[in-house]
């Protein structure tokens, strides 16, 4: 308190001067026409600086946020474009909700391209509702592999880059499909075989999934063929296909949830057990 | 002591009222530009006793102020140059010091402290009164060739005419 008193009986007047001030700036901005709107505009002016500065950081910490964001929209937005490619399969269902193809967003904590068994680890597991033998997909344009074990919060994707990898693709527009294997150790490059050879091709014809199987839908792009040859003796064709999309270095993915999937291998399970 | 506070009290009543009946109503404007004003108001602040204490002046400027604003329409404009001339005045005071220094009951009047005494305190002064009286008024220094131009020529009148009032009226206090 005596501080405080010293204060006042030392710098008394200055401190006066301010409040004084300070009154006769309230009075000018607050009944001067003139004056407020320049103070108001003046400030504004900072103001927007000020703020955008702050938005400016803002936004990079909330780039994370903004991310998933986007991939739940992009995730909407292919499985209507799956979707759409189904829809004239069947007879509208009363509730439109009703899809067959959804889509679960997930990033990449894990992967190899180099090895001749390439694997990738998803930061999601079972707890999201990803199941064993799920296909999993980078974009509309390229897919990644399949879901092979799963844990509460991880699972394991064989790559499409792996010695075993089978999937079922088709030419766009062209009758007959094929299946994908990767047999060179290019990550860029993948063989289509068993398009039979009576078909029409051409170099640049777009690779799509077949949608023969309960893992990925009709019509996700896979790549470009690149070049194609009939071996001799041989019924089909040897197609390489160059891939849409670069496995090493795709940070987020999308695995799709097949909702008659397990209805349709159970049926076909049963009728190969006869 | 008495007699002092009831002349200052006179003077002040005096000031403001021709400040604000007789010198409010006349104004030049030069080719439309430059406006001329006569500006003798800081004189009550700038007249009261030499060691009269800063709080004093500063708290009769912000009431002279404020009593001129309301004349003059435009609230805070003239209170707030005029606390600011009223805090700056004892520095200028200070610096203007004679030799042998002021005595306790020195009035900073012409008659007093002499003409060059009196004329470089006033002009300092009200220069930087009609200064700061300008730019609060424009608000911004966008403005800073109307600030200049006003303060110059509001100046060069307004110091004739407090001359002209010293020599005419040479108070004692």
């Amino acid at each position: 308190m005596y501080n405080v008193i010293q204060l006042f009986v030392k710098y008394g007047a200055h401190i006066l001067f301010v409040v004084l001030e300070i009154i006769c700036f309230y009075l000018i901005i607050n009944y001067n026409l003139v004056q407020k709107e320049i103070f108001l505009n003046s400030s504004n002016v900072y103001a927007a600086k000020i703020s955008e500065q702050q938005s400016k950081i803002t936004q990079f910490a909330n780039l994370r946020r903004q991310n998933d964001s986007l991939m739940h929209e992009n995730s909407t937005l292919i499985e209507n474009l799956i979707n759409i490619e189904y829809s004239s399969d069947r007879i509208p269902e009363a509730d439109s909700l009703y899809t067959q193809y959804s889509l679960i967003p997930t990033t990449i904590c894990n992967s190899t391209v180099h090895l001749r068994n390439n694997h990738f680890t998803l930061c999601k597991g079972s707890r999201e509702g990803i199941r064993k033998d799920m296909g999993v997909i980078s974009s509309h344009h390229g897919i990644i592999g399949i879901v092979r074990n799963v844990s509460d919060n991880f699972s394991h994707v064989m790559s499409l880059l792996n010695s075993q990898t089978q999937i079922s693709c088709a030419i766009k527009n062209k009758k007959g499909h094929g299946s994908l294997v990767w047999k060179s150790m290019d990550p860029q490059r993948m063989t289509l075989e068993a398009i039979a050879k009576h078909e029409k091709i051409a170099i640049g014809d777009t690779v799509i999934t077949s949608g023969f199987s309960t893992m990925f839908p009709r019509g996700i792009f896979v790549g470009k063929i690149e070049k194609y040859e009939v071996m001799p003796g041989s019924n089909s064709y040897n197609i390489t296909v160059k891939l849409f999309n670069d496995l090493s270095n795709v940070r987020y993915a999308y695995v799709i949830k097949n909702r008659f999937g397990e209805e349709q291998s159970k049926l076909e399970k049963e009728v190969t057990d006869e | 002591m008495n007699n002092v506070f009831q002349i200052n009290i006179i003077r002040i009543v005096l000031i403001f009222i021709a400040q604000v009946l007789i010198f409010k109503q006349i104004t030049f404007s030069l080719q439309g530009f430059a406006y001329i004003h006569f500006i003798i108001y800081p004189m009550a602040v700038l007249l009261m006793p030499v060691k009269t204490s800063r709080s004093i002046l500063m708290g009769l400027g912000f009431l002279l102020g404020i009593a001129l604003d309301l004349f003059y329409d435009s609230p805070g404009i003239h209170a707030a140059s005029l606390v600011f001339t009223a805090y700056i005045r004892n520095i200028i005071i200070a610096f203007l010091e004679p030799f042998d220094g002021y005595n306790i009951d020195d009035v900073p009047t012409l008659k007093r402290m002499g003409t060059g005494w009196f004329v470089s305190y006033v002009s300092v002064a009200l220069i930087i009164h009609i200064f700061v009286y300008f730019s609060i008024e424009a608000f911004s220094f966008v403005f800073f060739f109307e600030i200049f131009l006003n303060t110059i020529f509001s100046f060069i009148v307004s110091l004739i005419l407090v001359m002209v009032l010293q020599f005419i009226l040479r108070t004692k206090y």
